[in-house]
């Protein structure tokens, strides 16, 4: 496998009337070639940033991208593009997926001038082309009477169908990567199951590599390769899903699991809680984020903000305690 | 758990809003948010109520605690019917049955203070004195017992992060003792480790004051882990009503297996292997409900009978309560 994004210590904040919000304060990861890496954490843990920051999708002003590289398909750092130039990767090379469907579509436009304008515009299919190509579309994509369907808006359309119109949008110019963001996040669960199951198959069909971005970990057990535990704007910890779950080394990612109850659990256990609440990112970052929260937490974790450490196979983790011997680490 | 001695008995609860519609604002329709349900809670009970966005979950909650006056049926509290109650009567019974929210932003008056927000209800309910030294001993010993700083007290809502304002919330429905709290999504807009938190603090509430909760959430394993019991319901039907475990090893409505499977499990490797059924499209509007079993739309196992009859909602096994023409003894019901 080789890698097709590369992602190194990317530093976003956004100059506010409060002050500086450091929303990432240092992000490294890479994506393989056909992997599924989940990005996991939760509100204000910088992971949509991240994303945003990626695709130039940020703001600015008040948000500024202060440092870092990204490195798609080995030749273009991401960051140094025109507008233009990123236009055309957005939407080509690289699709994605928003939480919320409602506001991702145009609502005066029908649904299949939407997907057919990503076609032109990007494959610079004719309009009849586009057409054709967009009820393809649909129908991989599991929407029924495509011919019907194509002249249809928006609000006609249910959340779960809607989603499945982005996603259409997303994989129309087959793209090398797709970011979703939280895209299951606003549905009922029986859908979010189609969705993610739709997910499956496209990954399979199509060769591509997914960016999965969200703050629950049921979800991501199921389709994800890797995880990237996010906290504090900082990796916390990555590694593959089967370690990650069955051998956490983050004392947060460790909380996380336990906070969840199971639905195949027999006994009611209590919850595992972390204590506190998430850092205030308007503080710059001068030690572990998550030495506040953190019952292993010495006097080094508040000296020092913890690199990544490799622990294991492709398994990282940014944290001076080591669990597994129950002491500080020797780094 | 269920017998006379209920402290709430729910019979036969409608509760449908009219579509007003055309010229004259006529009413051309109705929403039947909550569709004829039953149920009861025992003292010191959790029960958890699951269901789709839709399905008539937060408007039953509502319309327990006459908050919505129902359509039609009946609801008992401690034996007294609720729907024949004067305003006046119910006012008498509200330091009883209290409510926790969802959205802990919205439901903090902004411009009072911490102490004013958990005092209030002992004071409207004239068993203190606003401004009293025993009122604020008693709004610091709700802080401590919800887990805050009573210094806390002086301060005003949009000091507080998310968990912390549940924990206002919770300690505002406590003030009065009550013996029955409606949860209306409570933990939905926390992250994780904070939900976690306030789910822990509810249960100890529970186990020292023994209330009882009708739990209204969406995501099943956080119902599962604090219900008892859990009703599930569709479209502002109840499908299914057992005992927590029995929903999850041997549920029999079609409906139940499919929301069970669609839960993702927190463990990649289980989470691969599990075979899992997946329901198509979308529930239907409420405006406008099926005929006849109103899964039938969706349901796998549909047959002639599931579209021209409701089903009954009837007790297959001692306190297991089905609505589904093909549940029985052998899993007829059953999808995998």
């Amino acid at each position: 496998m080789s890698k097709i994004l590369e992602v190194k210590n990317l530093v976003t904040k956004f100059y506010t009337l409060d002050g500086v919000v450091n929303a990432v304060n240092g992000v490294s990861f890479d994506l393989e070639e056909g992997e599924t890496l989940a990005i996991v954490g939760e509100s204000g843990s910088g992971k949509s940033v991240t994303m945003m920051s990626l695709l130039g999708l940020i703001p600015m002003p008040p948000g500024k991208i202060e440092s870092g590289e990204v490195i798609f398909y080995g030749h273009q750092d991401l960051l140094q593009l025109t507008p233009a130039e990123l236009r055309d990767v957005r939407g080509g090379q690289i699709g994605f997926v928003f939480q919320d469907p409602i506001s991702t579509l145009n609502p005066i436009l029908t649904i299949g001038e939407q997907i057919s304008e990503t076609l032109t515009r990007h494959k610079g299919m004719s309009k009849e082309q586009a057409r054709e190509h967009t009820l393809k579309l649909l129908a991989q994509v599991g929407i029924p009477d495509p011919e019907l369907r194509y002249k249809a808006y928006p609000f006609q359309f249910s959340g779960g169908m809607r989603q499945r119109v982005v996603i259409a949008i997303a994989i129309a110019c087959n793209p090398q990567i797709i970011i979703a963001d939280e895209p299951t996040t606003a549905l009922d669960v029986t859908v979010q199951a189609q969705i993610v199951e739709l997910f499956k198959q496209l990954r399979e069909t199509l060769d591509v590599s997914v960016i999965w971005i969200t703050h629950d970990l049921g979800v991501v057990a199921g389709i994800a390769d890797r995880a990237l535990v996010m906290y504090g704007g900082r990796p916390a910890e990555i590694a593959p899903v089967d370690d990650l779950y069955e051998r956490p080394q983050h004392p947060y990612t460790l909380g996380l699991l336990g906070a969840l109850p199971r639905l195949d659990d027999k006994e009611a256990k209590r919850l595992v809680s972390i204590k506190g609440t998430p850092p205030d990112l308007l503080i710059p970052l001068q030690h572990c984020p998550f030495a506040w929260r953190c019952e292993y937490a010495y006097d080094r974790c508040w000296q020092e903000i913890p690199p990544l450490i490799t622990v294991g196979e492709a398994h990282q983790v940014s944290c001076f305690y080591d669990l597994k011997q129950g002491g500080p680490r020797d780094v | 758990m269920s017998d006379n001695n209920a402290l709430l008995k729910v019979q036969n609860l409608k509760k449908h809003f009219p579509i007003a519609g055309g010229f004259f604002g006529r009413i051309v329709g109705a929403v039947r948010a909550v569709d004829g349900i039953s149920f009861d809670i025992a003292r010191g009970e959790t029960l958890g109520m699951v269901g789709e966005s839709g399905c008539g979950k937060s408007t039953a909650g509502r319309a327990i605690l006459q908050l919505h006056k129902p359509t039609s049926g009946r609801v008992f509290f401690e034996g007294k019917d609720l729907t024949l109650s004067s305003s006046e009567e119910i006012r008498q019974l509200r330091p009883k049955m209290q409510m926790i929210f969802q959205d802990p932003y919205a439901t903090l008056n902004p411009r009072h203070s911490v102490a004013k927000i958990v005092g209030e209800p002992l004071v409207i309910h004239g068993m203190m004195k606003m401004g009293s030294r025993e009122l604020k001993d008693r709004v610091a010993e709700l802080l401590d017992l919800v887990g805050m700083d009573p210094v806390y007290m002086r301060r005003f809502p949009h000091e507080f992060s998310g968990g912390q304002r549940q924990r206002i919330g919770i300690a505002r429905a406590f003030s009065l003792n009550p013996d029955f709290i409606v949860c209306d999504e409570p933990i939905s807009a926390l992250d994780v480790s904070i939900q976690a938190q306030v789910v822990n603090l509810m249960q100890d509430l529970q186990e020292q004051l023994g209330v009882a909760y009708l739990f209204i959430a969406h995501d099943m394993s956080m119902v599962k882990h604090i219900s008892h019991r859990i009703v599930v319901m569709y479209l502002g039907k109840v499908m299914e009503l057992t005992e927590r475990n029995t929903l999850f090893d041997n549920p029999l409505h079609p409906y139940t297996q499919s929301l069970n499977s669609a839960v993702p499990i927190p463990l990649p490797r289980l989470e691969r292997q599990r075979k899992r059924f997946i329901l198509k499209g979308d529930p239907p509007s409420p405006a406008n409900p099926p005929s006849g079993c109103v899964f039938h739309t969706r349901c796998p196992l549909t047959e002639e009978r599931c579209i021209t009859a409701e089903p009954e909602f009837r007790e297959i096994h001692p306190g297991h309560f089905v609505a589904c023409h093909l549940a029985d003894e052998r899993g007829s019901s059953k999808l995998l």
